[in-house]
C-alpha cells in the first residue's frame, strides 16, 4: 500500500462573493521512502495541497490518506508524524536558535535534556554549531532556513514536506542547502514531498517528479532517470517535456 | 581594528537637565512677581515636602494611592485579558462581547466615579470598582488585537506538530501578545493616575487626591504643588518600570527597534 494516497482531491475557496478552485481532481501516490518533487506554476494550488496533507485544511472533495488515515479528520493521530519546511523560515522570533530547534520536541513532550541533545545534534548536522544562542533576526536567510530544517528533522517524522523551501534564497546559498538537505533525506530515508516552482530544482531533488496544472491536478508523473546527472542533453530533454506539459495546460487555466 | 567603546546610554542626559533647570529657574523668577497663592517659590514647595515627610503623609498617602492604582489595574488586566483571549480564540465570542465592552468603554471616568459611589460602600471598594471599570475595556481591546495579530504562519507551523490547546496558549499565544500587553499597561497607568485622583478628590479621606483637596481648601498653593509633583513623579516612575520590564522581556527584538 502506498504511504500517501491522494484520490480526486478538490479544494475550492470562497473569495469574497465568488469561488476559486485551487485543486481539481488531483490524484497521485507516494510510496514509503520515496523522494518526490512536485512542480507547477506559482499559484497553482501547491501550497494548498501542502496544507491539506498537513491536515490544516479540509479538502472540499476527494480524499487524502496517509497510512490509511486522513490528516484532517484524524488530526491527533499524526502527532509527531509530519514535519514541514516552509517557504519562509517560520522561526519563532523570541526563541534562540536552540530553542527553535527544540520547539517541535517540546510539543511532543520529550524531556528537556533529551530534546536539547537531539536539537544540538541536528543543528550540528546543518552546520549551525556555535549559533545556538543567536536569535533568528541575527542570522542570514540561509541559516534561518537551516534552523527550520533542523526543527523539521528533529522529531524524526514519518513524512517530510517542503514548500518552496529554498525559493527565497540566493542561488549560491540555495545550491549548497539543497545538497545538504538531499544528503539528510537520503541518510534518514524519509518519505519526502518537495514542492517547488523551479523545474531544475525538481529534477535535482526528486527521484520522481509530479507536474501539476492550474488548478492543481496531475499533468505528468515521471521518473527522473539518473543519467540526467551526467548527460546535459537528457536533462534538457526532460526539462523541455515538463515545460511543454505545463504550457499545454494553459487554456484549461480559464476553467 | 580597535573600535571606540560605545557611549553608555543614560536616563539623564545633559539636554534634559538644561530644560528642567530652565523650567525651575523661570518658576523661581516668576514667583518673585506673583502672589504666594498663585505661584509660591521653590523653597516653599520644598518646605512643604519636608513637612509632609515629617508628618508621614508623603510616604503613606502616596503608597496608598499607588496601591489603589495597582490593585485596580491588576483586576482590570485579569478581566481584560480573559475577555480579550476569549474573544480572540473562541469563534463568535467577539461578536457577543464587543458591543458590551465598547459600551462600558464609552462611559466617562467621571460618570463611573458617581456611579460607584452610589453602588458601593467603602472607599476602597469604590475605587477598586472604578479602576476596574475604566481599565478592563482598554486591556481587553488591546489583547484582542494582539491575539488577532498572531502570525498565521507561526500558528500553522505550530499546529502541524499537533500541540494541545494549553501548549498553543503557552508556547505561542502568550509570548506573542506580551509586547502589546506591556504597551497597554503603559497607556493605562498614565490614565489610571488621573482617574484615581478624581476618585480620591470626590470620595476619600486618604490618598494623594484627598491631600491635594485639603491643601486647596487651606488655600495653600505650595501644598497643592508639592502633591502634584508627587503625582507626576510616581506616574513617570511607574511607566519607567514598565519600560524596564519591556526591555528585559523583549531582549530578542532587533536592537534597532
Amino acid at each position: 500500500m502506498s504511504k500517501i494516497e491522494c484520490r480526486d482531491l478538490t479544494k475550492v475557496f470562497r473569495l469574497g462573493s465568488s469561488y476559486f478552485q485551487a485543486i481539481r481532481d488531483l490524484s497521485f501516490e507516494v510510496d514509503g521512502g520515496e523522494l518526490v518533487a512536485v512542480v507547477g506554476k506559482t499559484g497553482c494550488g501547491k501550497s494548498s495541497a501542502l496544507n491539506i496533507i498537513l491536515g490544516l485544511e479540509k479538502p472540499t472533495g476527494g480524499k487524502l490518506v496517509i497510512d490509511g488515515k486522513e490528516p484532517y479528520n484524524d488530526f491527533d493521530h499524526f502527532r509527531g508524524k509530519l514535519s514541514a519546511v516552509f517557504q519562509t523560515d517560520r522561526l519563532i522570533p523570541w526563541r534562540t536558535v536552540l530553542r527553535n530547534a527544540t520547539y517541535a520536541l517540546e510539543i511532543l513532550r520529550i524531556p528537556q535534556e533529551r530534546r536539547i541533545e537531539k536539537a544540538r545534534c541536528w543543528l550540528e548536522k546543518l552546520g549551525l554549531s556555535g549559533f545556538e544562542n543567536a536569535y533568528p533576526h541575527e542570522l542570514s536567510g540561509g541559516m534561518r532556513q537551516r534552523v527550520g530544517i533542523a526543527r523539521a528533522f528533529s522529531i524524526d517524522p514519518d513524512i517530510l514536506l517542503c514548500d518552496e523551501a529554498f525559493g527565497h534564497l540566493d542561488e549560491v546559498t540555495a545550491i549548497k542547502l539543497r545538497a545538504d538537505f538531499l544528503e539528510l533525506v537520503r541518510e534518514t530515508k524519509k518519505t519526502s514531498l518537495f514542492i517547488t516552482h523551479d523545474i531544475d530544482e525538481a529534477m535535482d531533488l526528486g527521484e520522481r517528479v509530479l507536474v501539476l496544472g492550474k488548478p492543481a491536478r496531475l499533468l505528468m508523473d515521471i521518473q527522473v532517470p539518473s543519467e540526467i546527472k551526467s548527460s546535459p542533453t537528457r536533462r534538457a530533454e526532460l526539462k523541455s517535456r515538463i515545460i511543454k506539459a505545463i504550457e499545454s495546460d494553459e487554456p484549461a487555466a480559464q476553467g | 581594528m580597535d573600535l571606540e567603546p560605545l557611549p553608555k546610554e543614560r536616563a539623564l542626559n545633559i539636554e534634559m537637565l538644561i530644560s528642567l533647570g530652565a523650567l525651575l529657574f523661570s518658576w523661581q523668577v516668576a514667583s518673585f512677581f506673583l502672589p504666594e497663592y498663585v505661584l509660591p517659590g521653590l523653597q516653599m514647595v520644598l518646605q512643604e515636602f519636608l513637612k509632609m515627610a515629617q508628618e508621614g503623609t508623603l510616604f503613606w498617602d502616596t503608597l496608598l494611592t499607588l496601591c489603589r492604582i495597582w490593585q485596580g489595574l491588576i483586576g482590570g488586566f485579569l478581566v481584560g485579558a480573559l475577555l480579550g483571549v476569549a474573544m480572540g480564540t473562541v469563534k463568535k465570542t467577539e461578536n457577543y462581547l464587543i458591543p458590551i465592552v465598547n459600551f462600558i468603554m464609552g462611559i466617562p471616568a467621571l460618570a463611573w466615579t458617581l456611579i460607584v459611589i452610589l453602588w458601593f460602600r467603602g472607599t476602597e471598594t469604590r475605587i477598586f470598582a472604578l479602576m476596574l471599570a475604566v481599565s478592563f475595556p482598554v486591556f481587553s481591546h488591546s489583547i484582542l488585537d494582539a491575539v488577532k495579530g498572531i502570525s498565521k504562519d507561526l500558528m500553522e507551523m505550530t499546529l502541524a506538530f499537533r500541540p494541545t490547546r494549553t501548549q498553543v496558549f503557552r508556547m505561542l499565544i502568550v509570548p506573542s501578545i506580551i509586547p502589546h500587553m506591556l504597551t497597554a499597561w503603559k497607556v493605562t497607568i498614565g490614565f489610571a493616575v488621573r482617574v484615581v485622583i478624581v476618585a480620591e478628590l470626590v470620595g476619600a479621606s486618604t490618598g494623594v487626591g484627598f491631600r491635594m483637596l485639603q491643601q486647596q481648601s487651606l488655600l495653600n498653593m505650595s501644598g497643592v504643588l508639592a502633591w502634584t509633583m508627587v503625582l507626576v513623579v510616581s506616574g513617570l516612575a511607574m511607566q519607567l518600570l514598565i519600560t524596564k520590564m519591556e526591555s528585559r522581556l523583549l531582549r530578542w527584538r532587533p536592537s534597532t527597534l
